[in-house]
């Protein structure tokens, strides 16, 4: 019998060639990546294949998983959860589905053990908590099939590193376990496979949807450029520009890149379209779950006009009533640019709308550089994880807690992974050391309990510590969060404890789009009542900055170029005009074969300007390379601040940059040595251990409302990092932490694919007397990097001299 | 660097310690003791050799000065008991002849038995004829009041957007509070005011600010 053949006929459907292709490479045993996106039944096509399979089988004697679906999303696993389901009823099959998330109550998942079901539709953190419980192989022993879902998202983060040991594990219990994953178009599609499936796999193919939807990409121009900002993120200017569009739209979705300008977007469309209450919605990842859901429903059935959001509806269901995208600020990547626009327009035939929104002057370009770079389909790759020991450590002592683990077998397991194929066995051992000696020899008064070996076996006996590490399960970290609960009412979401932390009783701030006051702090709650006062403070959440991508940034250098070279101008480069005009004016305006740095000097001190249009992260590490470079001739403290147009280095003492060019300042040799040199003198390393610390549990972070019984246990990553620094300096986590600043901060190969673009270009280096419009967003941004290669010594007296003088 | 207080000889000590003249005595706030072994025995691995440093330091700065007195200005130890208390009890007997007196602070929480040493003795508050030690910061109609408890730190900024975060001595009128002296601590950033005196300690130089 073909179940898929009945259930398309049923319905009245006919099967999509990919979904075919699916099915027949499942049947033939083969483990796979699928390549679609969203809204064309993706699902089906892997599910009707093992749902065969499962039929064709003689019936097994005991009733235990068949297949793992792994999502990375809760709000996707549970539509996941209801479709499949419904295709067991509707064939009348005898295959139930279970849903195990973050949510799901301890009851459900003691159920969940002992009843009989025959797939299990989960996240990586819930599949690691289960590899944490007691009876796991047993729960697994039939398994046959994973599913990873929307692989190419976890593919790029530490939970990528999670699903790949979880894998090895998973394999090495059952030898024959088949792999598919699913993924949107990314530019390393063979690499995404061969991770997923490992290297050792053979039996494995990659299917093809080829359905790409159409997108409209429209610009919102400011009607007169000159009285348009020059810095600033936030694009409330436009938003009367933006009144019609969600008027005349069915359903809009509004993305903004953080959630503090969410929460701001929200606020000021009510005030701006009173009308909007009851229609207009707000989705952030610090909004409660259960509220997040309410608005989820009611984006799918229509009743919402429009819904101000963040990455948090990146991924998920399609809401079908959407026909509408609105994009605030750069998407920084084409492939989030293209996730995005495709969340609208889900009838067939039906195209994608999306409008980009610049929020500051020079912005506009990006909407030029988009549409070239969609139109030629440049899309990113997802950068994996390699060595990340702090998730190894994290997972070594997952499965201590559980039925512990055999060295041996174990490091047999990782290195069939990507991501721990060339851990050495000294690594390992120093791995084992650290879970069960604190990474020391144990000294006479030293207690270090965590990992204990016994007959051959490593696992952990403390309940304490078990429980502990059950808690702290997960790649993501977040900051110190405080529930926030209206008095005597519901929760509301969470924010920061450093921000509540600097309120007052009675002080008002906005969250959830809700004017509130704050009543008091219990434990790790905020209690808080509403407030009718207007211009509450909008909390700020420490988020990750995301960097434009390289395929992005040179569209713009193209966009630039094409300008320059006085080409047939679109839109946005026609309103960019005057802009350009005064930047070429007050400075020069750089084409592709010029790198513009302007030299400014202002009552802050120097500052030095430099416009490589590389995207943030490799403006940070070019402009720590540099600091590096002139650090070699003369002690100096550099404040760094950086945009995806350029970047700049605020001194308080002249640097005679232009004898610094002639002497190779930007020289491409020696730029990965150099790299590495300058990290020690910058913060990114120390910056990048706070996860890392956390992830491996030495920062133990806790849940709000829960943080008491880990009285005494709080410290920083950063007294870590120091300590770790002068005690043992072979650390791994520590040697990590340097490997991911050179990997994924300083981005070294495109490092160097800059240095040596910038040494065929012609250095111009002006000295405006005021901020140019290219500069004055760089020079206002208040998140900064510090460079400093002067002893501290010099620095106080430095800076007592400025301030005993006042 | 050598201060006046009421008619009395301090000089404040680079290691983070007030010595005390006409007593000889080594005024020592928030060592917190012990928390390198409360975090390992917790499985977390701080490494175990950064317990020995602030050990290592205290026992250096006591052949140093020699004094007759140590006060302790709370938060000796960091938490319940371990082993690294032994360490403490060990040094303790390296100098029989010296009274050790403990503040008793938030974090000593310790059972009684353990603090039953020969020349220890643990105080809710220990004065004399001028002079109050507690470890909280307080106000005394009289005498002028020593304490610790708040890690005081100073945040220097200025040109260039330069900013450094350095430990520091707050001497008031009335009171004057300790910068923490273990190495596992963090620091609590004090507004300045222009009546009282701020003394920075960083590198082993000890700098007061004008």
């Amino acid at each position: 019998m073909n179940l898929a053949k009945i259930w398309f006929a049923q319905k009245g459907w006919k099967p999509h060639r990919f979904q075919k292709e699916s099915w027949a490479a499942i049947h033939d045993g083969k483990s796979g990546l699928l390549n679609a996106p969203t809204g064309f039944g993706k699902t089906f096509a892997v599910w009707f294949g093992i749902i065969q399979d499962f039929y064709d089988r003689p019936k097994p004697k005991n009733n235990k998983l068949h297949c793992l679906y792994i999502s990375p999303l809760r709000a996707l696993s549970k539509e996941i959860y209801l479709a499949t389901n419904r295709v067991s009823n509707d064939l009348n099959l005898a295959y139930s589905v279970e849903l195990r998330t973050g949510d799901s109550s301890a009851k459900d998942r003691t159920r969940q053990k002992k009843d009989k079901h025959q797939a299990l539709i989960t996240t990586p953190e819930s599949l690691h908590l289960m590899l944490a419980t007691k009876g796991y192989r047993e729960q697994f022993a039939n398994l046959e099939f994973v599913i990873v879902d929307e692989w190419h998202e976890l593919l790029g983060s530490k939970r990528g590193v999670q699903i790949e040991l979880a894998l090895a594990h998973l394999k090495a219990l059952r030898p024959e376990l088949k792999v598919w994953g699913i993924s949107a178009t990314i530019g390393n599609m063979d690499q995404a496979k061969d991770i997923l499936l490992g290297p050792v796999s053979e039996n494995t193919t990659i299917v093809r949807a080829n359905l790409e939807k159409k997108i409209a990409i429209h610009t919102v121009l400011p009607d007169e450029i000159e009285k348009f900002p020059w810095g600033g993120h936030l694009g409330l200017k436009l938003l009367p520009k933006l009144v019609p569009i969600i008027e005349q739209s069915k359903s809009t979705l509004l993305f903004t890149n953080m959630r503090s300008q969410a929460e701001t977007w929200y606020q000021q469309l009510l005030e701006r379209v009173p009308d909007l209450a009851g229609q207009i919605a707000l989705h952030h990842s610090s909004i409660d779950f259960q509220t997040r859901k309410w608005v989820e429903e009611h984006l799918h059935s229509g009743d919402l006009k429009i819904v101000v959001c963040t990455s948090s509806l990146d991924l998920g269901v399609d809401f079908r009533p959407v026909d509408t995208i609105i994009q605030v600020g750069s998407a920084k990547g084409v492939a989030r640019f293209i996730q995005r626009a495709g969340r609208s327009g889900h009838s067939p035939g039906e195209k994608s709308n999306i409008y980009f929104v610049p929020t500051n002057s020079l912005e506009i370009i990006e909407g030029s550089a988009l549409k070239d770079a969609v139109a030629h389909q440049l899309i990113e790759s997802r950068i994996p994880f390699v060595r990340s020991f702090d998730v190894l450590i994290q997972f070594m002592v997952t499965l201590g807690v559980s039925e512990g683990f055999s060295a041996d077998s174990l490091y047999r397991e990782i290195k069939t992974t990507h991501a721990f194929q060339s851990v050495t066995p000294e690594e390992w051992r120093w791995c084992l050391d650290f879970i069960t000696r604190g990474g020391q020899s144990l000294k006479a008064y030293d207690e270090f309990h965590k990992v204990i070996l016994e007959d051959g076996i490593y696992k952990v006996t403390s309940k304490g510590i078990a429980a502990r590490h059950r808690m702290n399960i997960g790649t993501i970290v977040g900051n110190s969060m405080m529930n926030v609960k209206v008095l005597g009412g519901k929760n509301l979401g969470t924010i920061e404890e450093a921000f509540i932390s600097k309120l007052k009783p009675g002080d008002v701030f906005w969250f959830a789009g809700r004017n509130l006051a704050l009543h008091s702090v219990k434990d790790m709650t905020a209690i808080v009542r509403a407030s009718k006062e207007k211009n509450g403070i909008i909390p700020s959440w420490l988020g990750g900055k995301m960097p434009l991508s390289s395929q992005l940034s040179s569209s713009i250098r193209k966009a630039l170029t094409h300008y320059k070279e006085g080409g047939k101008l679109d839109e946005e480069l026609k309103k960019l005009k005057p802009l350009f005009a005064l930047q070429h004016e007050v400075s020069h305006l750089p084409g592709n074969d010029e790198l513009l740095i302007e030299k400014i000097k202002t009552r802050e001190g120097y500052h030095l300007f430099v416009y490589p249009f590389d995207g943030r992260l490799v403006h940070e590490g070019m402009a720590t390379i540099l600091s590096y470079r002139i650090g070699l001739l003369t002690p100096v403290t550099f404040s760094i601040s950086m945009n995806d147009y350029g970047f700049e280095l605020l001194s308080d003492q002249d640097i005679d940059v232009e004898s610094l060019i002639d002497n190779n300042l930007f020289s491409h040799e020696f730029v990965y040595e150099d790299a590495i040199r300058s990290i020690n003198s910058s913060q990114m390393a120390q910056r990048r251990f706070r996860d890392i610390a956390s992830i491996a549990g030495l920062v133990f972070t806790g849940y709000p409302g829960k943080e008491k019984k880990t009285r005494h246990l709080q410290a920083n990553s950063q007294l870590f990092f120091k300590v770790f620094e002068d005690n043992e300096d072979n650390n791994l986590l520590l040697l990590q932490a340097y490997d991911e600043v050179i990997n994924f901060e300083l981005e070294v190969s495109r490092q160097q694919a800059a240095f040596r673009r910038i040494g065929q270009q012609k250095i111009v280096v002006t000295y405006p007397t005021k901020p140019t419009p290219f500069c004055f967003a760089i020079m206002v941004a208040r998140f900064r990097e510090v460079y400093s290669n002067e002893p501290i010594e010099a620095r106080v007296e430095k800076l007592l001299k400025q301030i005993e003088k006042k | 660097m050598q201060i006046r207080i009421r008619e009395t000889d301090f000089t404040l000590l680079a290691d983070k310690a007030l010595w005390r003249h006409d007593t000889r005595q080594l005024i020592i706030a928030d060592i917190h003791l012990g928390k390198a072994s409360h975090f390992r025995k917790a499985g977390i691995s701080i490494p175990a050799d950064s317990v020995l440093e602030d050990m290592r330091r205290l026992d250096r700065l006591m052949k140093q000065v020699q004094p007759r007195e140590v006060i302790l200005l709370g938060d000796l130890f960091h938490s319940s008991y371990n082993r690294e208390w032994h360490l403490f009890e060990a040094f303790l007997e390296s100098f029989p002849s010296v009274a050790f007196v403990l503040v008793k602070g938030n974090h000593d929480i310790l059972k009684q038995h353990r603090y039953e040493l020969p020349n220890f003795l643990v105080v809710d508050a220990w004065e004399d004829d001028h002079f109050l030690y507690t470890h909280e910061p307080t106000e005394h109609a009289q005498k002028f009041v020593l304490s610790g408890h708040i890690h005081p730190g100073i945040l220097l900024s200025g040109k260039g957007k330069q900013r450094l975060s350095l430990p520091c001595f707050h001497v008031s009128d009335t009171q004057g509070v300790l910068p923490a002296f273990g190495k596992l601590t963090g620091l609590y950033m004090l507004e300045r005011n222009a009546k009282d005196r701020y003394y920075l300690v960083y590198n082993g130089i000890i700098r007061e600010m004008k």
